[in-house]
Protein backbone atom coordinates (compact mmCIF):
# COMPACT_ATOMS: atom_id res chain seq x y z
CA UNK A 1 0.00 0.00 0.00
CA UNK A 2 2.80 2.37 0.98
CA UNK A 3 4.66 1.67 -2.22
CA UNK A 4 1.44 1.99 -4.24
CA UNK A 5 0.86 5.49 -2.86
CA UNK A 6 4.52 6.41 -3.29
CA UNK A 7 4.40 5.14 -6.87
CA UNK A 8 1.22 7.14 -7.56
CA UNK A 9 2.99 10.31 -6.43
CA UNK A 10 5.93 9.42 -8.67
CA UNK A 11 3.61 9.09 -11.68
CA UNK A 12 1.97 12.45 -10.88
CA UNK A 13 5.34 14.13 -10.44
CA UNK A 14 6.71 12.60 -13.64
CA UNK A 15 3.80 13.91 -15.70
CA UNK A 16 3.79 17.34 -14.13
CA UNK A 17 7.54 17.58 -14.78
CA UNK A 18 6.91 16.57 -18.39
CA UNK A 19 4.24 19.24 -18.71
CA UNK A 20 6.54 21.80 -17.18
CA UNK A 21 9.30 20.88 -19.60
CA UNK A 22 6.85 21.08 -22.51
CA UNK A 23 5.64 24.50 -21.42
CA UNK A 24 9.21 25.49 -20.92
CA UNK A 25 10.00 24.48 -24.49
CA UNK A 26 7.16 26.65 -25.63
CA UNK A 27 7.86 29.43 -23.19
CA UNK A 28 7.76 32.63 -25.07
CA UNK A 29 7.10 36.26 -24.31
CA UNK A 30 5.07 38.46 -26.59
CA UNK A 31 6.37 42.01 -26.82
CA UNK A 32 3.95 44.37 -28.59
CA UNK A 33 5.59 47.21 -30.52
CA UNK A 34 4.76 50.83 -31.26
CA UNK A 35 2.82 50.96 -34.55
CA UNK A 36 4.88 53.98 -35.71
CA UNK A 37 8.20 52.08 -35.81
CA UNK A 38 9.99 52.00 -39.13
CA UNK A 39 11.32 48.72 -40.55
CA UNK A 40 14.88 49.79 -39.75
CA UNK A 41 13.97 50.55 -36.15
CA UNK A 42 12.21 47.20 -35.86
CA UNK A 43 15.30 45.41 -37.18
CA UNK A 44 17.56 47.29 -34.75
CA UNK A 45 15.31 46.43 -31.82
CA UNK A 46 15.09 42.80 -32.88
CA UNK A 47 18.88 42.53 -33.04
CA UNK A 48 19.25 44.14 -29.62
CA UNK A 49 16.75 41.77 -28.01
CA UNK A 50 18.38 38.80 -29.76
CA UNK A 51 21.63 39.78 -28.08
CA UNK A 52 20.11 39.37 -24.59
CA UNK A 53 21.77 36.35 -22.88
CA UNK A 54 18.39 34.84 -21.93
CA UNK A 55 16.97 34.99 -25.43
CA UNK A 56 17.17 32.01 -27.77
CA UNK A 57 15.50 33.63 -30.79
CA UNK A 58 13.17 36.44 -31.73
CA UNK A 59 10.43 36.08 -34.30
CA UNK A 60 8.88 39.24 -35.78
CA UNK A 61 5.15 39.28 -36.49
CA UNK A 62 4.04 42.16 -38.69
CA UNK A 63 0.64 43.80 -38.38
CA UNK A 64 -0.51 42.02 -41.50
CA UNK A 65 0.65 38.65 -40.22
CA UNK A 66 -0.98 39.31 -36.85
CA UNK A 67 -4.24 40.09 -38.60
CA UNK A 68 -4.01 36.92 -40.67
CA UNK A 69 -3.24 34.80 -37.60
CA UNK A 70 -6.11 36.40 -35.66
CA UNK A 71 -8.60 35.65 -38.47
CA UNK A 72 -7.34 32.06 -38.66
CA UNK A 73 -7.72 31.63 -34.90
CA UNK A 74 -11.31 32.84 -35.01
CA UNK A 75 -12.09 30.38 -37.78
CA UNK A 76 -15.77 30.51 -38.83
CA UNK A 77 -16.36 33.53 -36.55
CA UNK A 78 -13.81 35.63 -38.44
CA UNK A 79 -16.64 37.51 -40.19
CA UNK A 80 -17.03 39.62 -37.04
CA UNK A 81 -13.84 41.35 -38.16
CA UNK A 82 -15.55 42.68 -41.32
CA UNK A 83 -15.18 46.41 -41.56
CA UNK A 84 -12.12 46.61 -39.30
CA UNK A 85 -8.84 47.86 -40.80
CA UNK A 86 -6.22 45.17 -41.31
CA UNK A 87 -3.56 47.17 -39.50
CA UNK A 88 -5.54 47.48 -36.28
CA UNK A 89 -3.27 45.00 -34.51
CA UNK A 90 0.20 46.13 -33.48
CA UNK A 91 3.37 44.40 -34.68
CA UNK A 92 5.03 42.17 -32.09
CA UNK A 93 8.03 40.01 -31.29
CA UNK A 94 7.67 36.39 -30.18
CA UNK A 95 10.68 36.00 -27.91
CA UNK A 96 11.77 32.42 -27.10
CA UNK A 97 13.71 31.97 -23.85
CA UNK A 98 16.73 29.69 -23.51
CA UNK A 99 16.06 26.52 -21.47
CA UNK A 100 18.16 27.35 -18.44
CA UNK A 101 16.61 30.80 -18.15
CA UNK A 102 13.04 29.57 -17.81
CA UNK A 103 12.74 30.05 -14.07
CA UNK A 104 9.93 32.36 -13.15
CA UNK A 105 12.12 35.10 -11.58
CA UNK A 106 14.42 35.16 -14.61
CA UNK A 107 11.52 35.37 -17.03
CA UNK A 108 10.01 38.20 -14.96
CA UNK A 109 13.36 40.02 -15.05
CA UNK A 110 13.50 39.66 -18.84
CA UNK A 111 9.95 40.99 -19.14
CA UNK A 112 10.92 44.00 -17.01
CA UNK A 113 13.88 44.75 -19.27
CA UNK A 114 11.68 44.52 -22.34
CA UNK A 115 9.10 46.87 -20.83
CA UNK A 116 11.86 49.45 -20.40
CA UNK A 117 12.40 49.53 -24.19
CA UNK A 118 10.67 52.63 -25.51
CA UNK A 119 9.43 50.91 -28.62
CA UNK A 120 7.77 48.12 -26.59
CA UNK A 121 4.27 49.02 -25.52
CA UNK A 122 3.35 45.82 -23.64
CA UNK A 123 4.83 42.47 -22.67
CA UNK A 124 2.82 39.31 -22.01
CA UNK A 125 3.87 35.82 -20.91
CA UNK A 126 2.13 32.94 -19.09
CA UNK A 127 3.72 33.81 -15.74
CA UNK A 128 0.88 32.69 -13.54
CA UNK A 129 0.59 29.33 -15.23
CA UNK A 130 4.32 28.71 -15.01
CA UNK A 131 4.34 29.75 -11.34
CA UNK A 132 1.42 27.51 -10.50
CA UNK A 133 2.85 24.54 -12.30
CA UNK A 134 6.21 25.03 -10.68
CA UNK A 135 4.59 25.25 -7.25
CA UNK A 136 2.41 22.26 -8.03
CA UNK A 137 5.43 20.15 -8.87
CA UNK A 138 7.18 21.23 -5.67
CA UNK A 139 4.12 20.34 -3.61
CA UNK A 140 3.80 16.94 -5.26
CA UNK A 141 7.48 16.23 -4.68
CA UNK A 142 7.35 17.19 -1.00
CA UNK A 143 4.11 15.32 -0.52
CA UNK A 144 5.61 12.28 -2.18
CA UNK A 145 8.51 12.16 0.27
CA UNK A 146 6.50 13.21 3.33
CA UNK A 147 3.70 10.72 2.76
CA UNK A 148 6.21 8.15 1.62
CA UNK A 149 8.25 8.57 4.82
CA UNK A 150 5.20 8.25 7.06
CA UNK A 151 3.91 5.23 5.20
CA UNK A 152 7.38 3.72 5.16
CA UNK A 153 7.66 3.97 8.95
CA UNK A 154 4.16 2.57 9.48
CA UNK A 155 4.80 -0.25 7.03
CA UNK A 156 8.17 -0.93 8.67
CA UNK A 157 6.46 -1.67 11.98
CA UNK A 158 3.68 -3.68 10.35
CA UNK A 159 6.25 -5.75 8.48
CA UNK A 160 8.13 -6.11 11.74
CA UNK A 161 5.05 -7.45 13.52
CA UNK A 162 4.35 -9.94 10.78
CA UNK A 163 7.97 -11.03 10.76
CA UNK A 164 7.92 -11.40 14.55
CA UNK A 165 5.06 -13.86 14.25
CA UNK A 166 7.09 -15.86 11.77
CA UNK A 167 10.15 -15.70 14.01
CA UNK A 168 8.16 -16.80 17.04
CA UNK A 169 6.96 -19.80 15.07
CA UNK A 170 10.60 -20.67 14.39
CA UNK A 171 11.86 -19.94 17.89
CA UNK A 172 13.15 -23.48 18.38
CA UNK A 173 15.10 -23.30 15.14
CA UNK A 174 16.80 -20.09 16.23
CA UNK A 175 17.53 -21.54 19.64
CA UNK A 176 19.18 -24.64 18.18
CA UNK A 177 21.32 -22.53 15.88
CA UNK A 178 22.45 -20.47 18.86
CA UNK A 179 23.27 -23.60 20.88
CA UNK A 180 25.58 -24.97 18.22
CA UNK A 181 27.39 -21.65 17.99
CA UNK A 182 25.96 -20.18 14.80
CA UNK A 183 26.88 -16.54 14.35
CA UNK A 184 24.08 -13.99 14.44
CA UNK A 185 24.60 -13.28 10.76
CA UNK A 186 24.09 -16.95 9.92
CA UNK A 187 20.89 -17.04 11.98
CA UNK A 188 19.59 -13.78 10.55
CA UNK A 189 20.43 -14.43 6.91
CA UNK A 190 17.44 -16.68 6.02
CA UNK A 191 14.99 -14.27 7.64
CA UNK A 192 16.50 -11.24 5.95
CA UNK A 193 16.45 -12.96 2.57
CA UNK A 194 12.84 -13.91 3.19
CA UNK A 195 12.09 -10.27 4.05
CA UNK A 196 13.79 -9.03 0.88
CA UNK A 197 11.83 -11.48 -1.28
CA UNK A 198 8.56 -10.53 0.36
CA UNK A 199 9.39 -6.86 -0.03
CA UNK A 200 10.18 -7.26 -3.71
CA UNK A 201 7.00 -9.24 -4.29
CA UNK A 202 5.00 -6.58 -2.44
CA UNK A 203 6.59 -3.81 -4.47
CA UNK A 204 5.92 -5.68 -7.71
CA UNK A 205 2.27 -6.16 -6.76
CA UNK A 206 2.01 -2.44 -5.92
CA UNK A 207 3.43 -1.53 -9.31
CA UNK A 208 1.07 -3.95 -11.01
CA UNK A 209 -1.93 -2.36 -9.23
CA UNK A 210 -0.64 1.09 -10.10
CA UNK A 211 -0.16 0.08 -13.74
CA UNK A 212 -3.71 -1.35 -13.85
CA UNK A 213 -5.15 1.85 -12.37
CA UNK A 214 -3.08 3.83 -14.83
CA UNK A 215 -4.54 1.93 -17.78
CA UNK A 216 -8.06 2.41 -16.44
CA UNK A 217 -7.65 6.16 -15.97
CA UNK A 218 -5.51 6.82 -19.04
CA UNK A 219 -8.37 7.77 -21.29
CA UNK A 220 -9.89 10.23 -18.81
CA UNK A 221 -6.59 11.87 -17.96
CA UNK A 222 -5.32 12.03 -21.55
CA UNK A 223 -7.87 14.69 -22.48
CA UNK A 224 -6.79 17.45 -20.08
CA UNK A 225 -3.09 16.71 -20.49
CA UNK A 226 -3.43 16.43 -24.24
CA UNK A 227 -4.85 19.95 -24.37
CA UNK A 228 -1.53 21.17 -23.03
CA UNK A 229 0.32 19.12 -25.60
CA UNK A 230 1.98 16.81 -23.09
CA UNK A 231 1.34 13.09 -23.58
CA UNK A 232 0.83 11.08 -20.40
CA UNK A 233 3.49 8.61 -19.37
CA UNK A 234 4.01 6.01 -16.66
CA UNK A 235 7.18 6.06 -14.52
CA UNK A 236 10.32 4.92 -16.30
CA UNK A 237 12.45 1.83 -15.61
CA UNK A 238 14.73 3.62 -13.19
CA UNK A 239 11.81 4.65 -11.00
CA UNK A 240 10.33 1.15 -11.20
CA UNK A 241 13.68 -0.26 -10.07
CA UNK A 242 13.73 2.31 -7.25
CA UNK A 243 10.30 1.20 -6.01
CA UNK A 244 11.30 -2.46 -6.17
CA UNK A 245 14.54 -1.70 -4.34
CA UNK A 246 12.61 0.20 -1.67
CA UNK A 247 10.36 -2.82 -1.25
CA UNK A 248 13.36 -5.07 -0.77
CA UNK A 249 14.92 -2.63 1.68
CA UNK A 250 11.68 -2.36 3.62
CA UNK A 251 11.40 -6.13 3.89
CA UNK A 252 15.04 -6.60 4.88
CA UNK A 253 15.08 -3.86 7.49
CA UNK A 254 11.78 -4.97 9.00
CA UNK A 255 13.10 -8.53 9.32
CA UNK A 256 16.42 -7.47 10.75
CA UNK A 257 14.88 -5.11 13.27
CA UNK A 258 12.35 -7.67 14.48
CA UNK A 259 14.85 -10.49 14.62
CA UNK A 260 17.31 -8.51 16.68
CA UNK A 261 14.60 -7.44 19.11
CA UNK A 262 13.31 -10.98 19.33
CA UNK A 263 16.73 -12.43 19.98
CA UNK A 264 17.50 -9.78 22.55
CA UNK A 265 14.19 -10.39 24.31
CA UNK A 266 14.55 -14.11 24.14
CA UNK A 267 18.03 -14.05 25.60
CA UNK A 268 16.57 -12.12 28.51
CA UNK B 1 31.11 -32.63 37.78
CA UNK B 2 27.59 -32.48 39.07
CA UNK B 3 25.73 -29.34 40.01
CA UNK B 4 22.99 -30.20 42.44
CA UNK B 5 20.29 -28.36 44.31
CA UNK B 6 16.55 -28.09 44.62
CA UNK B 7 14.42 -26.55 41.89
CA UNK B 8 15.18 -22.85 41.68
CA UNK B 9 18.59 -23.23 43.29
CA UNK B 10 20.29 -21.82 40.21
CA UNK B 11 21.62 -24.90 38.46
CA UNK B 12 20.29 -24.00 35.02
CA UNK B 13 21.22 -20.37 35.49
CA UNK B 14 24.80 -21.38 36.23
CA UNK B 15 24.99 -23.37 33.01
CA UNK B 16 23.41 -20.52 31.05
CA UNK B 17 25.99 -18.15 32.48
CA UNK B 18 28.75 -20.45 31.29
CA UNK B 19 27.57 -20.49 27.70
CA UNK B 20 26.57 -16.86 27.88
CA UNK B 21 22.88 -17.30 27.51
CA UNK B 22 22.60 -15.15 30.62
CA UNK B 23 24.55 -12.04 31.51
CA UNK B 24 26.12 -11.88 34.97
CA UNK B 25 25.12 -8.88 37.07
CA UNK B 26 28.64 -8.63 38.43
CA UNK B 27 31.90 -10.52 38.55
CA UNK B 28 33.51 -12.46 35.76
CA UNK B 29 33.41 -15.94 34.28
CA UNK B 30 36.68 -17.51 33.26
CA UNK B 31 36.72 -20.67 31.15
CA UNK B 32 40.04 -22.26 30.17
CA UNK B 33 41.82 -19.06 31.10
CA UNK B 34 39.53 -16.87 29.01
CA UNK B 35 37.29 -14.25 30.57
CA UNK B 36 34.07 -14.95 28.71
CA UNK B 37 32.11 -12.21 30.46
CA UNK B 38 33.29 -9.57 28.03
CA UNK B 39 32.81 -11.50 24.82
CA UNK B 40 30.90 -9.81 22.04
CA UNK B 41 28.41 -11.65 19.83
CA UNK B 42 30.97 -13.24 17.55
CA UNK B 43 33.03 -14.32 20.53
CA UNK B 44 30.00 -15.91 22.17
CA UNK B 45 29.27 -17.87 19.00
CA UNK B 46 32.87 -19.12 18.87
CA UNK B 47 32.73 -20.03 22.57
CA UNK B 48 29.62 -22.14 22.01
CA UNK B 49 31.33 -23.91 19.12
CA UNK B 50 33.90 -25.12 21.67
CA UNK B 51 31.20 -26.36 23.98
CA UNK B 52 28.58 -29.05 23.75
CA UNK B 53 25.10 -28.44 25.11
CA UNK B 54 22.63 -31.14 26.11
CA UNK B 55 19.30 -30.15 27.58
CA UNK B 56 16.41 -32.00 29.14
CA UNK B 57 14.11 -30.48 26.54
CA UNK B 58 15.65 -31.89 23.39
CA UNK B 59 15.19 -29.82 20.28
CA UNK B 60 15.90 -30.68 16.67
CA UNK B 61 15.32 -29.09 13.32
CA UNK B 62 12.24 -31.10 12.31
CA UNK B 63 12.71 -30.77 8.55
CA UNK B 64 16.19 -32.30 8.70
CA UNK B 65 17.30 -35.88 9.24
CA UNK B 66 19.16 -37.18 12.26
CA UNK B 67 22.55 -36.93 10.59
CA UNK B 68 21.72 -33.42 9.30
CA UNK B 69 20.97 -32.30 12.83
CA UNK B 70 24.24 -33.71 14.14
CA UNK B 71 26.36 -32.41 11.24
CA UNK B 72 24.85 -28.94 11.66
CA UNK B 73 27.17 -28.24 14.58
CA UNK B 74 30.19 -28.94 12.40
CA UNK B 75 28.92 -26.95 9.43
CA UNK B 76 28.23 -23.93 11.61
CA UNK B 77 31.79 -24.13 12.93
CA UNK B 78 33.14 -24.04 9.41
CA UNK B 79 34.03 -27.71 9.09
CA UNK B 80 33.80 -28.78 5.43
CA UNK B 81 30.59 -30.50 4.52
CA UNK B 82 32.04 -33.92 3.76
CA UNK B 83 34.11 -33.90 6.94
CA UNK B 84 31.09 -32.84 9.02
CA UNK B 85 28.93 -35.66 7.72
CA UNK B 86 31.69 -38.22 8.05
CA UNK B 87 32.23 -37.27 11.66
CA UNK B 88 28.49 -37.13 12.37
CA UNK B 89 28.08 -40.67 11.04
CA UNK B 90 31.00 -41.81 13.20
CA UNK B 91 29.42 -40.37 16.32
CA UNK B 92 26.06 -41.93 15.54
CA UNK B 93 27.78 -45.28 15.04
CA UNK B 94 29.56 -44.90 18.36
CA UNK B 95 26.25 -44.22 20.06
CA UNK B 96 24.51 -47.13 18.36
CA UNK B 97 22.39 -45.01 16.01
CA UNK B 98 24.09 -45.62 12.68
CA UNK B 99 21.01 -47.21 11.17
CA UNK B 100 18.85 -44.28 12.16
CA UNK B 101 21.00 -41.67 10.40
CA UNK B 102 18.37 -40.73 7.80
CA UNK B 103 15.38 -40.92 10.10
CA UNK B 104 13.55 -37.83 11.24
CA UNK B 105 14.78 -37.18 14.77
CA UNK B 106 11.25 -36.79 16.07
CA UNK B 107 10.47 -40.36 15.02
CA UNK B 108 13.11 -41.67 17.45
CA UNK B 109 12.47 -42.81 21.00
CA UNK B 110 13.29 -40.59 23.98
CA UNK B 111 16.55 -42.36 24.68
CA UNK B 112 17.56 -42.27 21.03
CA UNK B 113 16.81 -38.57 20.82
CA UNK B 114 18.98 -37.95 23.85
CA UNK B 115 21.84 -39.82 22.19
CA UNK B 116 21.41 -37.74 19.03
CA UNK B 117 21.61 -34.61 21.17
CA UNK B 118 24.80 -35.92 22.75
CA UNK B 119 26.26 -36.70 19.31
CA UNK B 120 25.51 -33.12 18.23
CA UNK B 121 27.16 -31.82 21.39
CA UNK B 122 30.32 -33.82 20.63
CA UNK B 123 30.68 -32.79 16.98
CA UNK B 124 33.37 -30.17 17.49
CA UNK B 125 35.39 -32.06 20.14
CA UNK B 126 34.28 -29.68 22.86
CA UNK B 127 36.45 -28.79 25.80
CA UNK B 128 33.34 -28.61 27.96
CA UNK B 129 29.97 -30.32 27.77
CA UNK B 130 27.13 -28.76 29.70
CA UNK B 131 24.13 -30.98 30.36
CA UNK B 132 21.01 -29.70 32.08
CA UNK B 133 18.94 -32.52 33.57
CA UNK B 134 19.91 -34.86 30.71
CA UNK B 135 18.20 -37.81 32.32
CA UNK B 136 15.18 -35.91 33.59
CA UNK B 137 12.78 -37.35 31.02
CA UNK B 138 14.31 -40.83 30.91
CA UNK B 139 13.47 -43.94 32.85
CA UNK B 140 16.04 -45.51 35.17
CA UNK B 141 17.46 -47.85 32.57
CA UNK B 142 17.88 -45.14 29.94
CA UNK B 143 19.28 -42.77 32.53
CA UNK B 144 21.98 -45.32 33.38
CA UNK B 145 22.68 -45.81 29.69
CA UNK B 146 23.06 -42.07 29.21
CA UNK B 147 25.40 -41.76 32.16
CA UNK B 148 27.63 -44.48 30.70
CA UNK B 149 27.89 -42.45 27.53
CA UNK B 150 28.87 -39.43 29.60
CA UNK B 151 31.54 -41.46 31.32
CA UNK B 152 33.02 -42.32 27.95
CA UNK B 153 33.00 -38.61 27.07
CA UNK B 154 34.84 -37.83 30.27
CA UNK B 155 37.42 -40.47 29.49
CA UNK B 156 38.27 -38.57 26.28
CA UNK B 157 39.37 -35.69 28.43
CA UNK B 158 36.29 -33.54 27.97
CA UNK B 159 35.11 -31.74 31.07
CA UNK B 160 31.52 -32.58 31.87
CA UNK B 161 29.22 -30.43 33.95
CA UNK B 162 25.84 -31.97 34.66
CA UNK B 163 23.06 -30.10 36.41
CA UNK B 164 20.77 -32.54 38.14
CA UNK B 165 18.53 -32.77 41.17
CA UNK B 166 19.03 -36.56 41.15
CA UNK B 167 21.28 -37.01 44.17
CA UNK B 168 21.63 -40.75 43.67
CA UNK B 169 22.97 -40.25 40.18
CA UNK B 170 25.38 -37.56 41.27
CA UNK B 171 26.70 -39.61 44.15
CA UNK B 172 27.18 -42.61 41.92
CA UNK B 173 28.84 -40.95 38.96
CA UNK B 174 30.08 -37.60 40.13
CA UNK B 175 33.81 -37.01 40.68
CA UNK B 176 33.02 -33.58 42.02
CA UNK B 177 29.70 -32.33 43.28
CA UNK B 178 28.82 -28.72 43.95
CA UNK B 179 25.62 -27.87 45.68
CA UNK B 180 23.62 -24.70 45.19
CA UNK B 181 20.88 -23.05 47.21
CA UNK B 182 19.19 -19.78 46.29
CA UNK B 183 21.98 -19.09 43.80
CA UNK B 184 24.76 -19.56 46.32
CA UNK B 185 27.37 -22.28 46.62
CA UNK B 186 26.73 -24.24 49.78
CA UNK B 187 28.87 -27.29 49.21
CA UNK B 188 31.74 -28.60 47.12
CA UNK B 189 32.76 -32.24 47.35
CA UNK B 190 35.47 -33.93 45.42
CA UNK B 191 35.73 -37.68 45.21
CA UNK B 192 39.16 -39.06 46.18
CA UNK B 193 40.41 -42.62 45.96
CA UNK B 194 40.21 -43.28 49.70
CA UNK B 195 36.70 -41.87 50.05
CA UNK B 196 34.71 -38.72 49.89
CA UNK B 197 36.31 -35.62 51.37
Amino acid sequence: MALFVFGAFMVAEENLQSLFRKWGDQLQLNAYLDKALSPAQITLLQDRIQSFPEVERVHYISREQAWKDFRAALGPQSNVLEGLPEDVLPPSFEIFVKPFHRDSPLVEALASRLRKEKAVTAVEYPQESVDRLSLGILIVEWAKWAVGAILFVVTFFIVGSVVRLGIAARKDEIEIMQWVGASEELIQAPFVIEGIIQGIIGASLSLLCLWTLWLLLLDQLSIPFGLFGSPLQFIDWRDIALVVAMGGLLGASGSLFSLRRFMKTWRG
Amino acid sequence: MFVTGASGAGKTTLLKLLFRDEEPSEGQIVIAGQNVTRLKRRGVARLRQRMGLVFQEIKFLPDMTTIDNVALAGLVAGVPRRESYRKALGLLRELGLEEKYDAGPLTLSGGEQQRVAIARALMNDPMLVLADEPTGNLDKELAEETMKIFLKIRQRGTTLMIASHNLALSQRYGTRIISLQHGCLIGDWERVKEGRR
